[in-house]
């Protein structure tokens, strides 16, 4: 039974040891492959003086050699924290060293700074690259690899917070098994299967390919760096690749489905589209279901804190090009409820409420934060003789009549930003942290093809030489590019409501 | 043309200071200057200041490498509408 991920790994290297697992960079790694050379990494993290609970980051970008390492970790015993490899290395240093990283995986082309990254960390135990000889060179045996239990950390995965820092979202193996198996039922994956995501590593999406794929001995196939940006360049690589699973955020299905020429492609492998992380712009999803017609179309639901916790299959007659798809019912084994503003449980269409969830898929807490783990993870409302907790998503959601939950927005001031999440009060406090800067608010923008860009309004301090392009280079230094804003104005005063707080409804209707 | 092309790519799309001044044959590819969206809003700015139709086929990395090469498709495209419209 497998109750650690990467029992996943050795269980599908032992059913199909010659099944490619991991397509990247023009060539496949087979599951015996990937299973003996992540052996060779965790002896490796082992002699280095890994224990079990350590944090391993990783800082490649999505591969074979990533996957390798994080299933190192894994077997070490230790929680792999995947480290964007395009923030900046203000962001990346603050994570390192929030979660006190013991060793960092990286590769040629991420080890030097990889390096200034490790010393920034007191105790850290050096840089591990997989190609190394220090790796070659240990024993190709099989190897005790339970060095944890299905409650200990998997991975955390950070995430924009509020007060100015990411936050860790820790995640165990029971939290993301009970995902991985869902999931890999819910797609239907079989062996013959090539998965693909464009999520990075460090968003939660991509947990779907890395595992569940593994989970269905099936092939997770790496979309090549740079292919994103062209619409006709990811079409043409889906049909070469023969992609038959698709995982990404409705964005890029969205110039998928506009700008990819998908006609001009034989695409006839891909039986099944799954959409996470923001509303899919229902015009788009019809344009794309015409084009692509014989494929399966899921809307997936769940802040990273949950996994996915709803689900909606997309009827082939059930493309509205104006009603938004619901996000469903909850998977297996979880549960879903939405609390009116009188503390009620939504039973009605119409309705509306928060959505909570409940269930072996939500994390652990945020790591290092207690505080704000219990603003979140909460006491069930409606089970409180028992001392469960739920987690709150700060979703608003109504019920059809169906009895589907339907998205209606949030109830604070987080954004989606091509599928990742933006706390605005992130973006605002990266601001605050210029000297010319005295204020700022940051407001999304809604875009017609890409859902929301960010707009940051701006008053400069008394002579300071303010211009776009230093606020943004500003910005550049403590922010990733989705967060960084589209637009500056430059005001005099920002707006102001009768309570003296800045007028943020008022600047989004300008 | 290369000006026009190399002001709004210097002033919208590039975000990291150290490129400038643009040369017209970098690479806007792997600088990372184009991306997804910066690429679209290239296309609505190419559409609308030369009056030409940017298609989905054309939508590829030979014709945005460089200003130099985005320049070279934007003339193919102009000669083509010179044609349709005397040929």
């Amino acid at each position: 039974m497998a109750y650690l991920l990467q029992h996943l790994l050795t269980e599908a290297a032992a059913r199909r040891p010659q099944r490619p697992a991991v397509a990247s960079g023009g060539s496949e790694l087979s599951y015996s492959e990937l299973d003996r050379q992540s052996t060779k990494v965790a002896r490796a993290l082992l002699r280095r003086g890994v224990e079990p609970g350590d944090r391993v980051a990783i800082l490649v970008s999505k591969s074979a050699t990533a996957v390798i390492g994080l299933y190192g970790a894994l077997k070490a015993g230790a929680c792999y924290v995947p480290l964007d490899t395009k923030a900046p290395a203000e962001r990346l240093g603050y994570v390192v060293r929030d979660c006190a990283a013991a060793v960092i995986i990286a590769d040629d082309s991420t080890a030097a700074q990889a390096a200034v990254l490790a010393d920034g960390v007191p105790g850290s135990r050096g840089v591990l690259l997989p190609s190394a000889p220090e790796v070659a060179d240990e024993l190709d045996e099989p190897f005790d690899e339970d060095r944890a239990i299905e409650t200990d950390l998997a991975y955390i995965l950070y995430t924009s917070g509020s007060t100015g820092t990411p936050k860790g979202v820790m995640i165990s193996h029971r939290n993301s098994l009970t995902f991985v198996e869902w999931a890999a039922a819910a797609a239907r994956l079989t062996e013959q299967d090539r998965v693909c995501s464009p999520a990075p590593l460090h968003f939660d999406l991509s947990v779907f390919d890395v595992f569940a794929s593994c989970r269905a001995d099936a092939c997770m196939a790496v979309l090549p760096d740079g292919t994103a940006t062209f619409p006709v360049s990811i079409a043409r690589w889906m049909e070469s690749a023969q992609i038959s699973v698709w995982y990404s955020v409705p964005s890029v299905l969205t110039l998928l489905a506009c700008y990819g020429g998908l006609p001009n492609f034989d695409l006839s492998h891909l039986h099944t589209v799954i959409f996470a992380g923001e509303v899919f712009p229902p015009k788009y999803l019809a344009k794309l279901m015409a084009e692509l017609p014989n494929a399966r179309y899921l809307n997936w639901y769940g802040p990273t804190e949950t996994n996915v916790c709803t689900a909606f299959e997309i009827s082939a007659d059930g493309a509205d090009d104006a009603t938004p798809a619901p996000i469903g019912k909850a998977c297996a084994n979880t549960e879903v409820f939405a609390v009116a503003t009188d503390g009620s449980r939504v039973s009605e269409p119409g309705e509306e409420g928060e959505l909570y969830a409940r269930g072996p898929s939500l994390m652990q807490g945020y790591w290092g934060q207690p505080a704000k783990t219990h603003e979140v993870l909460v006491v069930n409302p409606f089970q409180a003789s028992r001392d469960e907790l739920v987690y709150r998503t700060g979703d608003l959601v109504t019920l059809d009549p169906d009895g589907n939950y339907v998205y209606i927005g949030r109830r604070d001031s987080m954004v989606k930003i091509r599928g990742y999440r933006v706390e605005l009060g992130e973006v605002e406090t990266a601001l605050y942290r210029h000297p010319g800067i005295k204020e700022a608010a940051v407001l999304p923008v809604s875009d017609e093809l890409l859902g929301s860009r960010l707009r940051a309004v701006i008053t400069a301090n008394q002579g300071s030489d303010l211009t776009r392009e230093n606020v943004m280079d500003h910005c550049r230094q403590w922010l990733p590019g989705y967060m960084v804003p589209d637009v500056i104005d430059f005001r005099e005063a920002l707006p102001r409501t009768s309570t003296g707080k800045v007028d943020r409804a008022g600047l989004a209707r300008e | 043309m290369e000006t026009v092309i190399n002001d709004y790519v210097s002033r919208e799309l590039v975000q990291d200071q150290a490129l400038l001044p643009l040369a017209d044959d970098t690479s806007l590819l792997e600088t990372g200057v184009l991306d997804s969206l910066s690429l679209l809003r290239l296309v609505v700015f190419l559409e609308e200041r030369f009056r030409i139709g940017v298609g989905d086929a054309d939508l590829l990395p030979d014709n945005f490498a460089s200003v130099n090469a985005i320049c070279a498709y934007v003339r193919a495209r102009e000669a083509q509408k010179q044609e349709a419209t005397h040929g």
